[in-house]
């Protein structure tokens, strides 16, 4: 299987090869994850541009090799420059990069997790809402089939107002009740906002600012997105800590 | 995993591959091509390395390299110290010198910010960097770091934390293309984007 493709993606990291060329890895939207080589791409004036850059969207020519393919042609679909007009921008949509690396495999077509991504993007670049990553984690967990119980006590059932719904429990699959409860503390805020997120009211989940409530739903969707896919998530926890 | 060669020859090959864009296939050629060329030349490579490795250090001001506690261009009183410029990489300042119109002084990061592959502020001299403003008198902090994803990403954070300190903090010019590493760019295209810098968000 070789020869010369077209497909649309966008890259998800990159690796320095040699003198100055780099391997893209992209997730394409008709051949999943691709591992490509672009020649001369570090070289100032190389044809390339900055279409091949961490987080650039682009149309593809690529040419099917052995192990690595190789970018023959980019072009691109939108410009990189409102992702890297600030700091948050910029972390945010590294953290919706990270994430789709994880779950995206070789080859193996994924057009949903593509037009997510893209989306993602979009919406960062509009506007780097505090939410914005922790709501498109969730996101790809209830694409992964993880959904969160979020309406009753998942031990003892009981639902509001007759109990009141305090904790979280990623082994439990849900929010528990003040007697059932295990995993860790959930404030009403953060519920409410989880339900938003979840129960599509997204985009008034979008319009909040900063607070502890969200602080709280971007923490807990860090470790629930952890939790699937059994490693540490590296580019989140960089800008929590600061 | 069983290895299916000897120890001394894997052992050759673990440590090549771990150098910066030498992958196992490579790290095996290199390996094998040094096990069949003369005695001689490999012990001239080995020792330029010890040699170099003994004799060149970080300058302990800016991490340039140096061969004293200072490089040359810390050394010099020539050279006006409230005007820093932050660079990635030693190789970068070569680049900067070659332009001829800077005439401050620099500060190496030894690096970028890589969230991806968890290289984070701590694991560059950014530390370094702010300690040096007082005792210096900087006033002007221009950030050369590559214009890239990483480059910007460092660049930002950088001014995030340099700005409230009541520094003037500058980016080189757009007018070098997106995607390039510094060290590629020619001496002109260098000069004219640390002349047309411009002040940076954060
Ligand atoms: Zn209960
Ligand atoms: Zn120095």
């Amino acid at each position: 299987m070789s020869g010369l493709y077209h497909d649309t993606g966008v890259v998800l990291r990159t690796y320095k090869l040699r003198e100055s060329d780099k391997i893209v890895v992209i997730h394409t939207r008709d051949n999943g994850k691709v591992r490509a080589v672009a020649k001369g791409v570090r070289k100032t004036r190389s044809k390339f541009g900055a279409r091949l850059e961490p987080m650039s969207h682009v149309k593809l020519l690529l040419y099917r090799g052995r192990e690595l393919d190789i970018v023959s042609q980019a072009e691109a679909v939108e410009p990189l420059s409102p992702m890297l007009s600030s700091l948050d921008r910029a972390s945010q949509g590294l953290a919706a990069l990270e994430a789709v690396d994880q779950l995206s495999l070789e080859r193996e077509p994924n057009p949903q997790l593509y037009k997510m991504l893209v989306g993602v993007l979009r919406t960062i670049a509009a506007e780097p809402s505090p939410l914005n990553v922790p709501a498109f984690y969730w996101k790809l967990l209830a694409r992964e089939g993880f959904s969160p119980q979020l309406d009753e006590c998942v031990r003892c059932h009981g639902s509001e107002p007759a109990v009141q719904l305090v904790a979280f429990d990623l082994n439990e699959g849900g929010v528990l009740c003040r007697s059932c409860r295990s995993g860790q503390a959930i404030s009403p805020a953060a519920l409410g906002l989880l339900r938003d997120i979840l129960g599509g009211r997204l985009q008034h989940a979008l319009r909040q600012e900063e607070s502890p409530a969200t602080h709280e739903v971007s923490a807990l969707a860090t470790r629930a997105l952890e939790y699937q896919i059994e490693r540490r998530l590296k580019a989140v926890a960089m800008f929590e800590a600061h | 995993m069983a290895s299916t060669y000897t120890p001394p020859v894997q052992l050759l090959i673990d440590e090549l591959g771990r150098l910066p864009g030498v992958g196992p296939k490579s790290a095996q050629r290199i390996a094998f091509h040094l096990l069949k060329i003369p005695a001689d030349d490999v012990n001239r490579l080995a020792e330029a390395i010890i040699d170099a490795k003994k004799r060149v250090r970080f300058c302990e001001r800016c991490f340039n390299v140096a061969d004293s506690t200072l490089c040359p261009i810390c050394n010099d009183d020539a050279r006006d110290s409230s005007l820093v410029c932050v660079v990635e990489e030693s190789r970068d300042i070569v680049a900067l010198e070659k332009t001829g119109e800077f005439r401050g002084r620099y500060h190496v990061l030894l690096g970028a910010m890589s969230p991806l592959e968890g290289i984070g502020p701590e694991d560059l001299k950014i530390r370094e960097l702010v300690a040096r403003i007082e005792p210096e008198g900087i006033e002007e902090v221009i950030l050369c770091t590559n214009p890239n994803t990483e480059g910007e990403v460092t660049a930002m954070y950088l001014a995030r934390l340099l700005k409230p300190i009541g520094l003037k903090v500058t980016r080189i010019a757009s007018g070098l293309p997106v995607g390039g590493d510094l060290e590629y760019a020619d001496e002109l295209t260098l000069g004219r984007a640390l002349e047309g810098r411009r002040s940076v968000e954060d």
